[in-house]
């Protein structure tokens, strides 16, 4: 066995946190050298490659890049243990994964455990375990979580309004038409009166994640938010016109969405 | 909201001669054409024909002038010509039956003795009788559509109250952030461990923002004051979490303190401040609260210089939605939430509501 020092980086960007944990190892394994303390993915990668350390510490929410983006980059060049704080799905993604994770505040005797089983990687010299594929579905996985809105209806859309930005609550939304380039969106202001707003996502992508209770396709190009209708009018030769609450433009039905407006 | 939709009503044929009202006319005529019947001159079977014939024509009275014509002048309600109607057409029918039923080369019925008592018992059994049936139907139709409109005014309220509990419910899953908890709670254990003096003041924080947290469940609004004490709460947390990434600052109105002001409105914009612009922002940024009073308005905003709409994507707007929520429970439409870029970085999210005081 070399005399040289086990070492280590930790990455947490809360200074407590990192302190607290510095502190915790320093018992519980007098040998570590704490070689080098990240606030964030990218310092941690970068101090890595400065340092090379044989351990990694990895706090899973970091700003800019996480944990476990920065696990990625380390690869298989140190052993991992990934830190979190009370976090059900990722602390289930670890576990199947076989990963090593510490969760926050740390309790001694877990960290004992996880330090027991790194000394005896390095003794045996094992490779560290984790490969490059399972870290990719972790940070999917992550990412995943974090958005949602996949599976939920859209509640907000962030639009151009003049020169600025803004959230626009969907159930503000008067209807969406589809432009040349953009989708413009009518809506109701501040004070209640009739507004425009830009936004890049094309029509058929908002359609797909609008609330169908509320938002109906009535022509290709446009969508309608029901409570906004005033009256729908019949025209000639299977067509019809929807009439708005507080609004005189006139939103065309095509034929294929006249069957939504059939009297009952 | 919703909007509560009434049963469909069927029209046409198919309320013409719903088989509830035709089952009762076949069966009304053919009780009273029975009862005749067993002292019909012609024999009981012509008398149950001929009553049953009339109710039935009656009957397609009433549902003819039920639809049609679709608007009726103001003078004349529908009632009045749906009654009417029924009444008229009982001596027209029995005039055609009896003209009808006179065989070839036979007098007139007006002639025959014996045939006129027959007309005139059903034709004035049949005048008298039908305007009090259609009335008793009407009158059932009236009482059916109350019934089907105070229930769907039981709904719409039930509907309502479902809206309220779904913002409470929203309110609850808002507080119980156990992420947050546990690593205030890491931060602290660390403080301690280290023999830190600063330990007391966050824990102090600590106890502050759950004690102002935890019993807001059961109250429908609280005032501006207690949200501003939890809100620095909060911060002074955050800020011990995060002290080289976060700084914040508040101005607050005093005028404005005693204001109703639904529970955890400050603190879901601050938070999705921290969370939005602050937390992903390598560099952290800076946090201002402005509260201030226009004589009956409330203006409150917070404005962070982080990370900024852009970047913003993930699981955005649960929380703003569910503050919408409460704030149109609390003060209706009178309240606004409107929440834009910032120049040069960050967000503003500003709520604008009456100033109400909180009545207690």
């Amino acid at each position: 066995m070399t005399a040289e020092r086990p070492t280590a980086l930790i990455a947490d960007d809360e200074p407590l946190l990192r302190e607290a944990l510095a502190r915790q190892l320093a018992q519980a394994w007098p040998a570590l050298e704490i070689v080098a303390q990240a606030r964030n993915g990218r310092e941690a990668i970068s101090l890595f490659e400065e340092t090379r350390p044989d351990v990694c510490f990895l706090d899973v929410q970091m700003p800019g890049l996480t944990g476990v983006e920065a696990a990625r980059h380390v690869g298989r060049r140190a052993h991992l243990v990934f830190v979190t704080a009370y976090d059900h799905y990722a602390v289930q993604a670890f576990a199947q994964g076989a990963l090593d994770y510490l969760v926050k505040p740390v309790e001694p005797a877990r960290l004992a455990a996880t330090v027991a089983r790194l000394q005896e990687r390095l003794r045996a010299a094992t490779p560290a375990t984790h490969t490059e594929a399972l870290l990719l579905q972790l940070s999917e996985q992550l990412a995943r979580l974090q958005d949602r809105s996949g599976t939920e209806p859209l509640r907000w859309i962030r639009a151009q309004v003049g020169q600025t930005l803004r959230l626009i609550a969907v159930d503000d939304v008067d209807y969406l038409r589809s432009d040349t380039k953009y989708t413009r969106i009518a809506w109701r202001g501040d004070d209640g009166k009739p507004a425009d707003a830009l936004v890049r996502t094309p029509l058929r992508e908002l359609a797909a994640r609008l609330d169908p209770a509320q938002f109906m396709q009535v022509h290709r190009s446009a969508i309608v938010n029901l409570r906004a209708i005033s009256h729908v009018r019949r025209g000639e030769n299977e067509t019809a016109d929807i009439h708005l609450k507080n609004r005189d433009e006139v939103l065309p039905v095509s034929r294929n969405f006249l069957h939504l407006f059939r009297q009952m | 909201m919703s909007a509560v939709i009434l049963t469909d009503r069927p029209g046409g044929l198919a309320l013409a001669f719903n088989w509830k009202r035709v089952a009762f006319t076949l069966s009304f005529s053919f009780f009273w054409g029975a009862l005749f019947g067993l002292g019909w001159n012609s024999g009981f079977w012509s008398a149950v024909e001929r009553f049953v014939g009339v109710g039935l024509v009656a009957m397609m009275v009433f549902s003819l002038f039920e639809q049609w014509p679709k608007r009726m002048p103001r003078w004349l309600p529908r009632w009045v010509l749906q009654v009417v109607a029924v009444a008229a057409s009982v001596p027209v029918v029995t005039v055609t039956m009896w003209i009808w039923s006179t065989q070839p080369g036979a007098p007139p019925f007006w002639e025959v003795q014996e045939r006129m008592t027959g007309f005139g018992t059903l034709t004035g059994f049949g005048i008298f009788m039908s305007p009090w049936v259609a009335l008793g139907a009407l009158v059932r139709q009236k009482e059916a559509l109350a019934r089907e409109r105070a229930l769907a005014l039981e709904l719409a309220q039930s509907e309502m109250e479902r809206q309220a509990l779904d913002a409470r419910l929203n309110l609850l899953q808002a507080q119980v952030a156990p992420h947050f908890l546990f690593n205030t709670l890491a931060n602290v254990q660390a403080l301690v461990d280290a023999g830190s003096p600063q330990a007391s003041d966050v824990l102090r924080s600590l106890v502050a923002y759950l004690r102002a947290a935890v019993p807001r469940l059961n109250e429908p609004a609280t005032t501006l004051g207690q949200e501003l004490g939890l809100v620095r709460a909060y911060l002074e947390l955050m800020r011990m979490r995060m002290p080289d990434r976060l700084q914040f600052e508040l101005k607050v109105d005093e005028a404005a303190l005693g204001l109703r002001c639904p529970p955890m409105t400050l603190l879901t914009l601050v938070e999705n401040a921290i969370r939005h612009g602050i937390d992903p922002n390598e560099e952290g940024g800076r946090i201002e609260i402005e509260v201030r009073r226009y004589e009956d308005r409330c203006r409150v905003a917070v404005s962070d210089d982080g990370a900024g709409l852009q970047a913003t994507d993930r699981g955005l707007g649960t929380g703003l939605a569910a503050l919408r929520e409460r704030l149109e429970l609390v003060f209706g439409d009178a309240a606004t939430l409107a929440i834009r870029s910032r120049e040069p970085r960050g967000v503003v999210a500003v709520v604008q509501f009456p100033a109400r005081a909180e009545a207690r």
